[in-house]
């Protein structure tokens, strides 16, 4: 029981290090999934859109990690 | 045919990403040894590798089924997440704001905790702890090292690959393990995560893209691009943090 937990714990863990940082990777993904569906990026855009969310996310979650 | 450009990065993630965690994995098993025998920490870790092989063999063949667009894009977010998980604590390890991970602590700590239950116990169950405490050591290490490979291959053609660069890793460990027999301390455990964040974080948008059927102009060459994309912005952001706490300190 106790593996069982620290192993949910783990996985728990390893998507969710930062909820700020994941939520905005992820709100990323959806707004180009959107964005494409609804024609509002052109898919040539859309790579660069999408690594720039990314990029973004990465600089909240070091500066919020940076300032616990 | 999968290409040098293709596979050499899918190895590589593989192969230092399971380094890593594979030395994590080692330490507590070889704690489990000193204290209490090879007998429990061998049983331990080979009976979590059989769970491991187990969920390996039941998802493997079930992601063939899946519609390799859903799946790239559903990957592609996951280890997106992860990698930029692991891509921030290195960032923060490298600039100072988070302490580095120490094989010879965690070793000590592991050993002492062991022997504590070995006095509390005289001894009965302690074989039986030390077996879970190697079984979940290499089942939680073990865990990441399979969504890995499993993510980094998550393209036909693309497991075996991946496979093949987790394998290396894990022998290449246990020698070195074997001959040294200690923590393997020496490992520059941030640097490699560093890397490894690095490159999950660039195959993630990578698949997302693919995913979303917004492909990358270069085709698989982006992801080197993206890979030295991310790991330029690590770099930099680590050295603004180690700035920002010399300002601090000062």
């Amino acid at each position: 029981m106790s593996s069982l937990k620290a192993l949910l714990a783990t996985i728990g863990k390893m998507f969710a290090a930062d909820l700020w940082l994941t939520l905005i990777a992820l709100a990323t993904v959806a707004i180009c999934a959107i964005g494409l569906r609804a024609h509002i990026f052109s898919p040539v855009r859309v790579p660069f859109i999408l690594a720039a969310g990314v990029a973004l996310a990465l600089v909240v979650g070091v500066v919020r990690g940076a300032r616990r | 045919m999968i290409g040098l450009a293709t596979a050499a990065p899918v190895v590589g993630a593989a192969f230092i990403a399971s380094t890593v965690e594979v030395v994590e994995a080692f330490t507590i098993v070889l704690a489990v040894s000193v204290v209490r025998g090879p007998r429990p920490a061998v049983l331990g870790a080979i009976a979590a590798l059989a769970v491991l092989t187990a969920v390996v063999l039941i998802f493997g063949p079930l992601l063939g089924a899946v519609p390799v667009h859903g799946l790239q894009l559903a990957i592609g977010a996951l280890l997106l997440v992860f990698g930029l998980g692991w891509l921030r604590k290195a960032v923060l390890r490298a600039g100072g704001a988070l302490a580095l991970h120490d094989e010879t602590a965690a070793f000590a700590k592991e050993t002492q905790s062991l022997r504590q239950e070995r006095g509390r116990d005289g001894g009965r169950t302690a074989d039986w702890l030390g077996g879970v405490t190697a079984f979940q050591a290499v089942l939680l290490e073990g865990t990441e090292v399979v969504f890995i490979v499993l993510a980094v291959g998550a393209r036909p053609g693309l497991l075996a690959p991946a496979a093949l660069g987790a394998a290396a890793a894990c022998i290449l460990v246990l020698a070195a393990g074997m001959i040294l027999r200690a923590p393997l301390s020496k490992i520059p455990e941030n640097s490699l995560k560093f890397v490894v964040g690095g490159l999950l974080t660039g195959f993630g948008v990578f698949w997302c893209c693919e995913g979303l059927g917004a492909p990358w102009p270069g085709g698989d060459l982006a992801i080197v691009g993206l890979v030295a994309f991310y790991l330029a912005a690590g770099l930099g952001l680590a050295a603004l943090v180690r700035g920002r706490l010399a300002r601090a300190a000062r």
